[in-house]
């Protein structure tokens, strides 16, 4: 189509400014209302060949504007007609990854199991979760897209499979600039590997995953956490900006949520889930009521730049992209199932009663499942169980 | 001559096929969609999911303080009250083709940008805004947009939403000082079938002024911070959800909890069947 414009642009020049009722219709009025004279026969020999003229002028006229339309506007157009409704929208191939840019310094990496956040910059790389262990060869060449600098921070927000699984692979390839000479070896600090990344998290993350004495851990000992917290938070300053890493129980009694203060990003690990209902490991501390309140939390450090949208962008453990807004409808959704569910144990109904009764049923087409490793049957469980402690 | 005049008549059209919709544009005042029955959701096709949205709904939504500056979102806005809008070309200089077509409604300052220039839709995994991310094509007069990417929104202010996988086709079509929207929905979570609504028109008003509409987060409102105001299941006091109650047209319960099968004149001989409550609402519990 390019082509055709190039090679017909000229004649384009001409016929434009024909185009509609002031150019052809000046021409067919002037071919209608050609003076007739039946009574002289050359007059109207004349006449009729100055008909003939004016109509096949036209003609020709309008067979010009018609194809200058054509080429200028719906010709253009044609190869981009969308033939897909609704439209299909790309996201990784199974077994890929996407890079995404966040805003500021953060980009995320969708694909490799969880998301993963990653803030780049002059001092390095900081990497909040690591996907699974089988991507992890993906997940290290999508970071060097991002960025050549070394990466030397890891924060775990959950201790999820999908979330650790790639934390042996990819803090090996990481260095920590060490803050005592490398042969101090006088207390704990200077015991630290500088040849890997640090690994941080809540502490009773790195109990979780290394699993109780004598049995096999989840992650393999290199992958552990080698830099953990026990309050309320644990700050960094790094690439320029604060980095500060939040406990919010929630999923467990072990996640954390890490804001990037300049960039303004948020990466909430499983807290929030855009593509399912949030997982609720009972066993390991974790709460319909933490899971309501840490999306409280959550709010109260995300803030919209203009009509509850925009502004402060959210990073979920699953899904797309989010803000404000996302996080509100989330913490919406699971405070109406659990006030439901609540009511439900007030009036004395049994569990098998309540996953009957469907306390989530108007949200199950878009966050519930059936199969999988977290369907809506084990969250309608679990938000009744915990509810019944 | 008759059939040249008539194919005069029938190319004229083509030739105007890209129609200048820019400027400022006057909404016409029109009925809102529905009745205004709070509650009210006939001939609105909503899915079981998207019904059961709508009765757990509780109008203090509107008084949390995260949902004080929710915006009418832009395909809502269209059929809303207060829709001043502007559009505007952005143009590549180079080849004076039109890149985008912008757009912005007074109210709730609401803007869009429908690209032009045949770029694709951003990844699934890209945010979502309230405008959502549109683009554009001519068919012959009418310019259609195609918007994915959109939030969780309102189709009524009465707890009927549609989800954030909605894909929206909006037709503009300019007849001389008149703009006209058609917008369509497609939600495969809480509607079961496309929903139209074609009732948006405007008028050109190149001296139409515009304001600022600003909303600065609430902080305090009369819903205690973190709690989230609904009806339990069964438990709705929205009138239009009553089935004891009357509206003021006798419309029956069952149509009035809307679907698919409500938006067709089929249904209208389904409704003279149905039992018409006998108690009317209370005066100005039905809305205005």
């Amino acid at each position: 189509m390019k082509r055709l414009w190039t090679a017909t642009r000229p004649l384009m020049n001409i016929a434009y400014p024909l185009r509609g009722v002031d150019g052809c219709r000046v021409a067919v009025q002037r071919a209608r209302s050609a003076p007739r004279d039946t009574a002289n026969q050359s007059r109207a020999l004349r006449d009729i060949k100055g008909r003939a003229r004016d109509w096949s002028l036209a003609v020709v006229c309008l067979g010009l504007v018609a194809f200058v339309e054509f080429a200028s506007t719906q010709g253009n157009q044609a190869a981009n007609r969308q033939t897909v409704w609704p439209p299909r929208l790309s996201g990784p191939a199974p077994g890929e990854v996407q890079v995404l840019p966040v805003q500021g310094k953060v980009h995320v990496i969708v694909g490799a199991g969880s998301n993963i956040t990653v803030q780049a910059g002059d001092d390095g790389v900081l990497m909040v979760d690591t996907g699974l262990a089988s991507m992890s060869p993906k997940v290290l060449a999508a970071l060097k897209m991002i960025s050549t600098r070394p990466l030397r921070y890891i924060i775990n927000t959950t201790e999820f499979d999908e979330y650790v699984g790639g934390n042996a692979a990819i803090a090996d390839t990481g260095e920590i600039i060490p803050f005592r000479a490398p042969d101090y070896t006088a207390g704990p600090q200077g015991a630290l590997d500088i040849t890997r990344a640090s690994v941080i998290s809540y502490y009773t993350l790195l109990h979780r995953v290394a699993g109780p004495a004598g049995k096999a851990p989840r992650i393999p000992e290199e992958g552990w956490p080698d830099n953990t917290y026990s309050i309320a938070q644990k700050r960094l300053y790094f690439n320029d900006e604060p980095v500060i890493i939040t406990h919010l129980p929630s999923n467990t009694d072990g996640n954390s949520v890490v804001l990037f203060r300049k960039s303004d990003v948020v990466s909430a690990g499983g807290l929030l889930d855009l593509t399912t209902y949030p997982v609720i490991d009972v066993a390991a501390g974790g709460s319909i009521q933490a899971i309501v309140d840490a999306l409280n939390g959550l709010i109260d450090i995300t803030v919209p730049a203009s009509h509850a949208g925009g502004g402060t962008l959210v990073i979920p453990g699953h899904g797309r992209i989010a803000d404000h807004a996302e996080v509100v409808y989330y913490r919406d959704m699971t405070t109406i199932i659990r006030d439901r569910v609540q009511d439900m144990i007030k009036k004395g109904m049994t569990l098998a009663q309540v996953k009957a009764a469907r306390p989530s049923r108007d949200y199950d087409t878009r966050y519930g499942r059936q199969t999988g490793t977290w369907t809506t049957d084990m969250f309608v469980e679990a938000v009744y169980q915990s509810l019944k402690r | 001559m008759t059939l040249l005049v008539g194919l005069v008549a029938l190319w004229d059209a083509p030739a105007f096929a890209q129609v200048d919709i820019s400027g400022l544009w006057r909404p016409l005042p029109r009925n809102q969609d529905g009745s205004g029955m709070t509650g009210d959701a006939a001939g609105v096709p909503l899915s079981n999911e998207g019904q059961w949205r709508a009765q757990s709904w509780s109008p203090d939504d509107f008084d949390t303080a995260e949902w004080v500056c929710r915006p009418h979102v832009w395909d809502y806005s269209l059929e809303g009250p207060l829709s001043a809008m502007r559009l505007w070309t952005e143009t590549d200089e180079a080849s004076q083709k039109i890149v985008a077509y912008r757009g912005h409604i007074n109210q709730e300052e609401q803007e869009t940008t429908i690209w032009m220039d045949g770029r694709p839709h951003p990844p699934e995994n890209a945010v979502h805004t309230w405008s959502g991310f549109s683009t554009g094509e001519w068919d012959g007069d009418t310019l259609v947009v195609t918007t994915t990417h959109v939030k969780e929104a309102y189709i009524r202010r009465s707890g009927l939403m549609r989800s954030d996988r909605t894909a929206v086709r909006t037709r503009w079509r300019r007849m001389g000082d008149f703009l006209q929207a058609t917008v369509i929905l497609y939600d495969p979570v809480l509607l079961n079938g496309p929903y139209i609504r074609t009732t948006m028109m405007w008028v050109h008003d190149p001296a139409m002024p515009m304001f600022p509409y600003p909303c600065e987060e609430a902080t305090e409102t009369a819903v205690p911070r973190g709690s989230v105001p609904h009806f339990l299941p069964g438990q709705t006091r929205l009138p239009g959800l009553n089935p004891k109650l009357a509206d003021r047209f006798g419309t029956p319960y069952g149509a009035r909890v809307g679907g698919p099968e409500t938006m067709y004149p089929e249904y209208i001989a389904k409704m003279r069947a149905m039992p018409k409550p006998a108690v009317t609402a209370p005066p100005g519990s039905d809305g205005p």
